[in-house]
């Protein structure tokens, strides 16, 4: 709790004054006369003309969001028209939306983009009303008489520029739905938003790149199969240097139980590659039959925040490879809008999945119900169970070089209401946990202010005014109890809060939930160990005395 | 004077900080409310720099870096930024009447200014060095692999 927040005196001071978020010149006309404006480190570079010709996407061309001119195609008014038409119809949930908010503004502060910008565009509210605006102005009649009354206008060019700078400045974190007494869920108003943009070629290469990529090679990266492999493999020798173990994954074998999935960061980024040898530290550990697929090679989405249609397609590989491979079960990596994808689409955008089983784990023999419809376990799941049934051998003690605190990502919170499985996990394998205020975690989490695509480097001033209550929240744990490792379980949370921890909290290092399962698992046969899988010296561990019984 | 103006400080230290503390909100280009994050780090780092005012030291260092780092991701001009401090000689200024100290607290508002800077410039950098650096992690397996 703020030390800082209002008196009641101040309250009532704010009630009778009733001060505008609009201030000076603005502060009698209607939100969208303010001015915005398009400037370094507030916006992404557009899709590149071969990629959106790769997607077959319409209107490819070389632009950017500083020109005068964004080329639009003739008719595009029209497209956008027709296109929120269509999808008022298809789905239900976006007419509802639009038709039921009171603006009772119960979600404007709960934004990390509004906290950290103080725009009044990035209250949810308002960033709603952008499109609402314009989906209000089916009665022109009404609004020609009385200007503003019904708060529609106009679509124009630069409705379409306002749109591109606010529908990615949200995360699609869903951190106001929480807080929304109708449960509007804004992150599905900017899905279609940015649906309806990429109708007329307004995008960003940030999210249209991994796509392509996506729909050519299995993962966002690009990575060819043979290099997806040989990178597991070095990881697989690290481990060897590390450990003296040998862990054995296999690729695309038949028969397998479980199919693998995780996002391709952990098979080719820094800090991911680590979280990616705890999974494979863990699966030999217990002796698990999986593979892993060098097609389906990708758990993220970023279909997801390109359009429905994309979406499912690139989340069609999951079931395929699981039907090809006669595997009786998926599990899936560390990921944050995978797992909205899968939780919350996947059996009714792909499946149903009847070829496969109701997941069991074949350690434990838990029947993991809550999966019973996509066939799919989230690897928290799967490890909290392990841990539950002592079925693991862990040291805590390996990871005494860290004092922790966990980040839940937006999309597992929010999406599929996991908030206990990583904390369990974290309470066993490390000695020093400690949570940050109770309005950042939990279902309240905060964003890293880089979801959704929009974590791309020239968008960086941004995401880090975006990041900002997320990384505050921290800097209280860090000021309070020395914290120095944020704890996460998301692929972009991985890739994006370093840079914000380095900006904001200099000292605290990110890292995947698995890693530190990885530091603590005893291994059969391993040599005596004194380094974490970063090869960072752990405490305690550099003579006899520090060593395992 | 400094020492004088040390006290001053402290004496009214609740009022001035809010006067200046205002002047900071005031340059974002809406409300930023009470209770938000920003609020919460501009009141803290500003309070820092005034209780470090009289003679620099830690306080002060660590306050101006946390208000540099605040600004420096902010789409409004440095001057802009800066120019706060320049708000806070004419608050300070209502609190001393003598010349002699007028023109010291000039002084030591110039060089908390230009300390300012410095920071602003660090942290404009580290924007800099965070993409070269994501850069390099995104790619970390491909750069390993070509090291050999």
């Amino acid at each position: 709790m703020s030390k800082y927040l209002p008196k009641l005196s101040d309250l009532k001071k704010d009630f009778e004054d009733k001060p505008s978020i609009l201030k000076g010149d603005y502060s009698k006309k209607e939100w969208w006369d303010t001015p915005f404006e398009f400037r370094d480190g507030n916006w992404s570079f557009p899709a590149k003309p071969e990629v959106v010709e790769e997607l077959g996407f319409p209107n490819s061309r070389k632009w950017s969001a500083l020109d005068d001119d964004w080329k639009l195609p003739a008719d595009w008014q029209k497209t956008i028209s027709e296109g929120l038409k269509v999808r008022l119809k298809k789905y239900r949930s976006l007419k509802l939306y639009l038709d039921s908010c009171v603006r009772c503004g119960a979600c404007a502060d709960k934004c990390h983009f509004f906290l950290g910008t103080g725009d009044p565009r990035n209250m949810p509210v308002v960033r709603a009303e952008l499109l609402r605006s314009v989906y209000r102005n089916d009665f022109p009649l009404v609004e020609k008489i009385l200007q503003g009354f019904s708060g529609s206008r106009k679509l124009t060019s630069e409705v379409i520029k306002e749109w591109h700078m606010y529908y990615y400045q949200c995360t699609e974190c869903r951190r106001c739905s929480v807080f929304c007494p109708l449960g509007i869920d804004t992150a599905e108003i900017t899905m279609v938003a940015r649906e309806l943009l990429n109708l007329i070629g307004v995008n960003n290469n940030w999210i249209l790149a991994p796509v392509a990529n996506c729909n050519r090679t299995g993962n966002h990266l690009g990575i060819e199969p043979h290099t997806f492999v040989q990178n597991i493999e070095s990881l697989v020798e690290d481990i060897e240097d590390m450990t003296g173990v040998t862990v054995n994954p296999t690729f695309n074998r038949k028969g397998a139980e479980i199919l693998f999935i995780t996002p391709s960061g952990d098979v080719f980024g820094d800090p991911g590659v680590y979280t990616m040898m705890g999974y494979l530290l863990l699966f030999h550990h217990i002796g698990l039959d999986y593979t892993i697929s060098t097609y389906a090679s990708e758990g993220g989405n970023f279909g997801m925040f390109t359009s429905n249609d994309m979406m499912k397609k690139l989340n069609a590989k999951m079931y395929h490879e699981a039907e090809r491979l006669k595997v009786k079960w998926i599990l899936g990596g560390e990921c944050g809008h995978m797992w909205r994808v899968v939780h919350q689409y996947m059996n009714t955008m792909n499946g149903p999945a009847d070829f496969l089983q109701v997941p069991v784990s074949p350690i434990t023999g838990t029947k993991f119900t809550n999966a019973a419809a996509t066939k799919m376990v989230h690897i928290a799941e799967f490890t909290a169970d392990l841990i539950y049934h002592k079925k693991l051998k862990l040291d805590p003690r390996r990871n005494d070089h860290l004092k922790t605190t966990f980040h839940d990502s937006c999309n597992v919170a929010r999406g599929m209401g996991m908030f206990e499985e990583p904390r369990f996990i974290l309470d066993n394998v490390c000695n020093s946990f400690h949570e940050m205020p109770e309005n950042t975690i939990r279902e309240q989490t905060f964003c890293c202010g880089s979801g959704s695509g929009i974590n791309s480097e020239e968008n960086m001033e941004m995401r880090m005014r975006g990041g900002f209550p997320r990384a505050n929240a921290v800097k209280h744990v860090k000021d309070k109890h020395k914290v120095d490792s944020l704890v996460t379980i998301c692929a972009i949370d991985r890739a994006s809060l370093p840079a914000l921890m380095k900006y904001w909290n200099p000292g605290v290092t990110v890292y995947g939930l698995h890693e530190l399962v990885g530091n603590a698992l005893v291994m059969e046969g391993e040599k005596k160990r004194t380094e974490d899988l970063r090869e960072h010296p752990m405490t305690g561990f550099d003579d006899e005395e520090g060593d395992v019984d | 004077m400094s020492k004088a103006m040390g006290r001053v400080i402290q004496q009214n230290r609740k009022e001035i900080l809010a006067g200046w503390h205002g002047k900071a909100l005031a340059l974002f280009s809406e409300k930023m409310a009470r209770g938000t994050p920003i609020f919460d780090l501009l009141h803290e780092a500003m309070g820092m720099i005034l209780d470090g005012f009289e003679e620099g030291g830690e306080s002060c260092t660590e306050g101006l870096s946390s208000f540099s780092r605040i600004f420096a991701i902010h789409p409004f001009p440095p001057s802009r930024s800066m120019r706060l401090f320049f708000e806070l000689q004419t608050i300070l200024m209502a609190f001393v009447s003598d010349d002699e100290s007028r023109d010291l607290l000039q002084t030591r508002i110039k060089e908390i200014m230009l300390e300012a800077c410095d920071d602003f410039m660090a942290h404009r950098e580290k924007i800099y060095q965070l993409k070269v650096e994501e850069r390099q992690r995104s790619m970390f397996m491909a750069l390993r692999r070509a090291e050999g």
